[in-house]
């Protein structure tokens, strides 16, 4: 299992570096003078020298990205062109909005798609199983945007119970009870999410029904909800843990339209409103957070996966 | 003939998957018969019926300008097709080759692979939009960045199918034969792979509608002034408290056509030699 965790750790390593390169590149790669971008429409030739120098991009290009990965390594991602501060000190801004957003929509995925995955796996073939299967599909169909613009115009437009947009910090005002803001988004996002969940535990857990162990135990007389709980449903959940590192992934990539629609001040909008103020240093840097992440939920997935099923590791 | 009958046994008794194909076909044909169906310029700004809900004139009511929704629905229709197709093909040439090559050839598929591991490193919208930002909006220009999105998911789906094939008898005989590298692999090797890559095809599709409408959305998917769905939505977003009918249909019809085509995946999954089955993930 040790073994294991280190080879999958030192495989890490190059796609880091390669995606880094990637990030930093970037900049390069958009039309004109990197610094001239970096700095934007309103800076002075003056700027766009000390930046070069401080940059080092009269330099050769890979001492550059080594200087660049320095100062990532060291936790510098450079200045906002827009906010005029650290790109770490905004995408920290927008870190609890995103965060607290994640874990909401986690939620929504685990009582949407576990239960009913498992009643259509239970009712296989049935109407049941047509409907929610179909229905799971349907709902993989529709454009977050779509499904969020229709929530405000129901619970926040025409009824009044949920506010349409907007998240105010629960440090500073109202507590917990702020978490209703983002009631419609997390919703939103969860939705295409947990059609993908509750197919995957329905296959997952009809493939396990097939095995051995799961005959010997119906064999051995043992009731059929014990069956299905004990033996079934538990190995399934393992297939699903796996699912999880692409869960993150799609959830990275609505959670920037759903933040657009319902106007959070997350990560996700953070990323859009950058990318329209052409703030390239923070789009660097957001992208940079994000890969990491990834991998590294990627990482704790193949672990988890590994230390739940031990043949993995033994391949 | 042979396809006629093919279709017929693939969709027997999947009602659902049926009525998806035919969908899709309608879909089709709104959108190569736009110009003739369409009862109104789909650019044509008509400031005195503006923001008017459905009628007998306007079906699908008009816009802020009092463009006709129906006649920009129907040459959305073609932007739906455009991207679709447009998609699949960079999707499938680029990562069908890189994956192909790759399983065959196994020192250079080592460094292919590991850059498409690099891409996939980012998540799909976060890449699109990144290519997105260092691009010109434009409808080419769109169908490359989602092509390349998904072009690597289809080269790691290709490495695996060719690699289980790569052992078959069939490529040994082939080998023994003296049939060189290309003809192994463009003659022998890739005709086993057309119903998966189809498969593959659809499940693409699907989901390009989808990323191309959350590109639209955010401003950096089609010029604004192109007729799509997605930027129908994108532009009818301030007006849908007072014109919901704004962000009914264009969704409707989004919604519609991916589903059909996530269906007839689906079904068309089912009838593919089982050992590629479990390796295409759709929906």
């Amino acid at each position: 299992m040790l073994g294991y965790a280190l080879r999958r750790l030192l495989t890490l390593v190059p796609t880091l570096l390669a995606a880094s390169l990637l990030v930093f590149l970037f900049v390069h790669l958009i039309p004109g003078d990197p610094a001239a971008v970096l700095l934007g429409d309103s800076a002075t030739p003056e700027e766009i020298a000390s930046l070069t120098r401080e940059l080092g991009l009269d330099q050769p290009l890979y001492t550059q990205y080594l200087l660049w990965l320095g100062n990532v390594l060291q936790g510098d991602l450079g200045t906002s062109i827009f906010f005029r501060i650290p790109v770490t000190a905004v995408i920290a801004d927008g870190a609890e909005t995103s965060i607290l957003l994640a874990l909401m929509t986690m939620v929504w995925i685990v009582i949407l798609g576990v239960p009913i995955g498992v009643v259509a796996a239970s009712y296989r073939g049935t109407w049941v199983d047509q409907v929610t299967s179909g229905g799971a599909m349907l709902f993989a169909s529709v454009p977050t945007f779509w499904l969020g613009l229709y929530l405000i115009l129901i619970f926040s437009v025409t009824l009044g119970w949920l506010p349409s947009s907007g998240y105010p910090s629960i440090r500073d005002t109202g507590g917990l009870a702020n978490l209703r803001y983002l009631l419609l988004p997390s919703f939103t996002l969860a939705a295409p999410n947990a059609a993908l969940i509750i197919r995957l535990v329905r296959a997952s857990m009809l493939d396990v029904q097939r095995e051995d162990h799961v005959r010997t135990a119906r064999a051995k007389g043992l009731a059929p909800w014990k069956v299905s709980v004990k033996h079934v449903f538990r190995n399934a959940l393992i297939a699903v843990a796996a699912a999880f590192g692409f869960t993150f992934a799609a959830l990275v990539s609505e959670a920037v339209v759903t933040e657009t629609v319902f106007s959070l001040p997350g990560i996700g909008r953070l990323v859009v409103q950058s990318i329209l103020r052409r703030d390239y240093p923070v789009i660097q840097g957001v992208i940079l957070v994000i890969v990491v992440l990834y991998m590294v939920i990627n990482l704790l997935v193949d672990l988890a996966y590994a230390r739940l099923d031990p043949r993995v590791s033994l391949k | 003939m042979t396809a006629i009958l093919t279709m017929g046994r693939i969709f027997r008794g999947r009602w659902l998957a049926t009525a998806g194909l035919c969908w899709l076909i309608l879909v089709a044909l709104a959108a190569i018969f736009a110009p003739l169906v369409a009862p109104y310029d789909p650019l044509e700004f008509d400031p005195l019926v503006r923001l008017s809900p459905p009628s007998q004139e306007h079906l699908f009511g008009t816009d802020h300008f009092g463009r006709d929704s129906f006649s920009r629905s129907l040459y959305g229709a073609r932007m739906a097709i455009v991207i679709g197709f447009g998609s699949v093909v960079v999707a499938l040439v680029a990562g069908g080759l890189a994956g192909m090559i790759s399983a065959y050839f196994t020192r250079l598929g080592h460094v292919i692979m590991r850059i498409v591991d690099v891409l996939m490193a980012f998540p799909a919208l976060l890449l699109a939009l990144v290519l997105m930002t260092l691009l010109e909006r434009s409808v080419v220009n769109t169908v490359i960045v989602i092509g390349i999105v998904y072009a690597t998911t289809t080269a790691r789906i290709l490495f695996g199918m060719t690699l289980k094939l790569k052992g078959e008898v069939f490529v040994d005989a082939a080998t023994c034969s003296g049939a060189g590298h290309a003809s192994i692999l463009f003659r022998h090797i890739l005709p086993n792979l057309v119903s998966p890559l189809l498969v593959q095809a659809s499940f693409i599709f699907a989901f390009a509608q989808l990323q191309a409408a959350a590109l639209d959305f955010l401003g950096l998917g089609l010029p604004p002034e192109v007729p799509s769905w997605g930027n129908m939505l994108s532009e009818s977003r301030i007006y849908v408290t007072r014109a919901s009918w704004l962000l009914l249909f264009p969704g409707a019809l989004i919604i519609l056509s991916v589903f059909s085509m996530n269906l007839v995946g689906d079904a068309l999954r089912d009838s593919i030699d089982p050992r590629f089955r479990n390796d295409i993930k759709g929906v």
